[in-house]
């Protein structure tokens, strides 16, 4: 139990560490794109001189660059986002109000492409038949149909011609249906490639022998024995996916006019609005750190021999 | 007024988030000035039946304003939804016509420096404020205050001194110099009359949470989602430009931000939505098709979307160069090809509907590859290297023209090959370079381009001055991106802006069209248009000169 406190919070140190370095790479990529900051935030706008001035001086471009980082950094420290330039809201307002809809979009993106891949996987696995080549084909598919594409498919056949769906709906559950599903399509071939790998892999083991020598259908030999051992990788790659998704997904968000910090990100980017843009930054990377420590605490519930490793 | 590589002109066809991704950053454009509505040709046949209230409508933009305080934003969308929820010391008709609306009269000084208005009582704002002449004041203020740092708003007051408020009923504003265009400025939803306790508030509440007289009221803005007024049932002051008094008919307005092309047409032909904006040109032909929808559009006035030329560098210091690039392109061919007619060819600057429009320009300069040639020869390009490009003394004739990456948007990539394409055909090497916003500014700010491509939406020929005075340079807040330092313009310009002679501003613009086309300083191409999309149900839905919708006239028709 001591041993996983300390490896808990020495996990906690190291996000720390990492938020703050998410923020500053953040903050150091907009130094670098080309264009006078306060020009772009403006729209690009020709501003009289005395606006540029004020508005230049306002957002802290006057002082040198080492001085600025200090300010953003000991902001952060505080735990104040700012405020963006473009929107005039606090940042942590703007995020706060579009986290939902991501975490929504995500989950369910996520949720979704779980259960078909895991299906996908049991039922084919190992077995030499049409069918396993039929699944691997149309998954191979999935990773390389652009998902804005499947949006737009969807949207037509679902929205426009059935009326089943709404084309933009909010945070209602029918509004989530297609852009979820169109985001899990393309998660759904890589999940369903991984998850048969690992539980081919588990299947070749002398342990599946031995129950399956005791008399377990094949069906119980792969959802109780072999599963969990071919969701090991998966767990990895959850965090990963699960993570990114958290960041927004631009498209998708795009195509059925979703709130999401995918679209706040991007148009924040293009306007230099730098406050928000090191916001989502700080927010995705607590997101992400967050979610690897869970993650390597499942490891330890899935596989106990990882208590023994993870220290 | 401002230049914009923007974050938002409508005409610009922005596209806050295009399909790609980036478009927050559409282009130099636009921003109107309200007036009457126009373009009945074009109107649906509302008139036989009877308006009825009632009913919420859902209008689908491509566009999404950052913040909607009429006195900051300078964006088109943000000048649509303010028209409904702001009302203005004046309206203006079809014709550009100046008719009362807050002001009941208004008389103007023998200089041209001082406007009275007599104002409208009874009117209330949406916080229950009481409308008089310290909230005209105060919106004044507040646009030229310098801490709003406003990027439209205070250019339309460019000669505001003061305002001077007489009696609760009655002001006087004082201009440092006579500006022909005042009246026209102060009925755009820009100068939109704000509440005097709204104005105490922080600009973040400015920005998401205005407060004014109109027939709608804010209700409720989620980001990246949509934009909620309701009906004010106690409004009783409608303009004199409008069809109707008493309240609006709509219960509501639900402003729905879809950028996506196919998403918002989709939305429109499955009844999810009430009326579009942005309908793509390739999707026209369907919407006309579908006896359950109608099309209606409106050709923006303002400065047709142009290629304004760099006369200060090689090799477009040569007019014979800007002559033969002008006659280099077979526009109506062109334009033909890529809007399938639904965007028109520009023949003057400035496109039809604006105010000072000179019609005697159409036809004078057609498509004339073997004058092009001619002149090219005549100023000396007369070698060909291995590409088939002109020299002269060993160097290429290379024009290069910059756009912005997210600006690149409403076909305007596929018409920039079109003139690539041409220009190829007398040997000009026309290099098209779309490119990062922020490299783009740099480009623009350093001088660095022969050719800008562009548009603005205003009402008046006022917009040549903001693109061609001397005074009107890029750091001084103009839209003289190239300084072109010209006495035959400037005299033209600044005359027609200050004189109190209707008749002699129509002729210094004419004069200054003909500038234009005869020294080559510009390629009109695009005379830019509001296609909208709306379904039958839809009435009584009005163009404003800009060519932007109002709603206040619009009602549903519940037997469709």
């Amino acid at each position: 139990m001591r041993s996983t406190t300390w490896w808990l919070a020495r996990r906690l140190a190291l996000a720390v560490l990492v938020v703050v370095g998410a923020a500053t790479v953040a903050f150091g990529a907009l130094q670098l794109v080309p264009g006078d900051p306060v020009h772009v935030m403006m729209g690009g706008a020709a501003p009289s001189e005395e606006v540029y001035e004020r508005t230049r001086h306002e957002l802290g471009y006057d002082q040198p660059l080492p001085v600025r980082y200090g300010e953003f950094l000991g902001q952060l420290l505080r735990g104040d986002l700012g405020q963006s330039y473009q929107l005039h809201q606090p940042v942590a307002d703007v995020i706060g109000s579009q986290l939902w809809p991501t975490v929504q979009l995500a989950l369910a993106a996520f949720g979704l492409a779980f259960v078909v891949a895991a299906a996908l996987a049991v039922t084919t696995a190992g077995r030499r038949s049409g069918w396993r080549r039929v699944a691997s084909a149309a998954e191979l598919l999935m990773i390389s149909t652009p998902g804005f594409w499947v949006g737009v498919l969807l949207l037509t056949f679902f929205s426009f011609r059935l009326h089943l769906f709404p084309v933009a709906g909010g945070d209602s559950l029918a509004g989530l249906v297609l852009p979820a599903a169109t985001l899990a399509i393309g998660l759904i071939g890589v999940f369903a490639q991984v998850m048969r790998e690992g539980l081919e892999r588990a299947l070749e083991q002398p342990f599946v022998l031995s129950a399956r020598a005791r008399g377990t259908g094949e069906t119980a030999v792969r959802l109780r024995h072999a599963l969990r051992h071919a969701l090991i990788p998966m767990v990895t790659l959850s965090g990963w996916i699960v993570g990114s998704l958290l960041g927004g997904a631009v498209l998708i968000e795009t195509i059925f006019s979703r709130e999401g910090l995918g679209r706040i990100t991007a148009t924040a980017i293009a306007g230099r609005d730098l406050p928000l843009v090191t916001g989502v930054a700080v927010v995705a990377a607590t997101i992400f750190a967050l979610l690897n420590i869970a993650v390597d605490l499942l490891y330890r519930v899935i596989d106990p021999r990882m208590k023994e490793v993870v220290r | 007024m401002n230049i914009r590589i923007q974050g938002g002109g409508r005409h610009a066809r922005a596209i806050r988030r295009t399909s790609t991704v980036l478009a927050a950053l559409a282009l130099t454009s636009v921003t109107a000035v309200a007036c009457g509505s126009d373009d009945s040709s074009d109107t649906p046949a509302a008139a036989s039946a009877t308006p009825v209230a009632g009913g919420k409508l859902t209008y689908a933009t491509v566009q999404e304003p950052s913040c909607i305080d009429p006195g900051y934003d300078p964006s088109t969308v943000t000048g649509v939804i303010d028209r409904n929820i702001f009302d203005s010391l004046v309206s203006q008709t079809a014709t550009g016509e100046t008719k009362p609306w807050l002001a009941t009269s208004w008389t103007v000084s023998p200089d041209g420096k001082t406007y009275r208005f007599s104002l409208r009582d009874g009117v209330t704002f949406h916080d229950g404020t009481a409308f008089d002449g310290a909230a005209v004041k105060a919106t004044f203020d507040h646009a030229v205050d310098p801490e709003t740092k406003s990027l439209y708003a205070a250019a339309l007051l460019s000669a505001y001194q003061e305002t001077r408020v007489i009696d609760p009923r009655t002001i006087e504003v004082v201009l440092t110099r006579p500006n022909a265009s005042f009246l026209q400025s102060v009925g755009s939803p820009f100068l939109g009359i704000q509440s005097p306790a709204s104005l105490e508030r922080s600009a973040e509440e400015l920005c998401t949470k205005p407060v004014g007289s109109g027939a709608f009221t804010f209700v409720s803005w989620t980001k990246n989602r949509d934009l909620v007024l309701a009906k004010n049932p106690a409004y009783q002051w409608a303009p004199d430009a409008a069809d109707h008094d008493g309240p609006a008919y709509l219960d509501g307005i639900t402003f729905q931000f879809i950028s996506d092309d196919t998403a918002r047409f989709g939305a429109l032909t499955s009844g999810q939505v009430n009326v579009i904006n942005n309908v793509p040109a390739a999707n026209i032909r369907a919407l006309k098709a579908n006896g359950s929808l109608q099309y209606l559009r409106a050709d923006s006035p303002g400065l047709a979307y142009s290629l304004i030329l760099n006369t200060g560098r090689e090799p477009l210091s040569d007019v014979r160069v800007r002559r033969a690039l002008l006659r280099s392109v077979n526009l109506d061919a062109l334009v033909e090809s890529v809007y399938f007619g639904e965007y028109n060819r520009a023949w003057s600057l400035l496109s039809p509907t604006t105010i000072g429009y000179d019609k005697s320009l159409e036809g004078t300069w057609k498509f004339d590859a073997a004058l092009a040639n001619k002149l090219l020869d005549e100023a000396g390009w007369t070698q060909r290297d291995g590409d088939g490009f002109r020299t002269k003394d060993g160097k290429r004739l290379t024009i290069v023209w910059r756009t912005g990456a997210q600006l690149d948007r409403d076909g305007r990539g596929v018409v920039a090959q079109g003139v690539q394409a041409d220009a190829k055909k007398v040997g000009i090497d026309l290099q098209y370079i779309s490119e990062d916003v922020g490299t783009f500014s740099q480009h623009i700010f350093a001088g660095d381009l022969d050719i800008w491509g562009g548009n603005y939406q205003r009402p008046d020929g006022d917009i040549l001055r903001f693109a061609f005075a001397s005074d009107q340079g890029i750091t001084k807040g103009g839209g003289n991106l190239f300084g072109l330092q010209d006495p035959t313009l400037d005299r033209l310009l600044n005359e027609a802006s200050t004189t109190t002679d209707e008749a002699v501003r129509e002729k210094n613009w004419a004069d200054a069209q003909q500038y234009v086309i005869d020294n080559a300083l510009a390629v009109p191409l695009t005379v830019g248009a509001n296609l909208v999309g709306a379904s039958n149900k839809v009435q009584g839905l009005r163009f404003e000169q800009s060519s932007n919708l109002t709603f206040f006239d619009t009602w549903l028709d519940p037997t469709k």
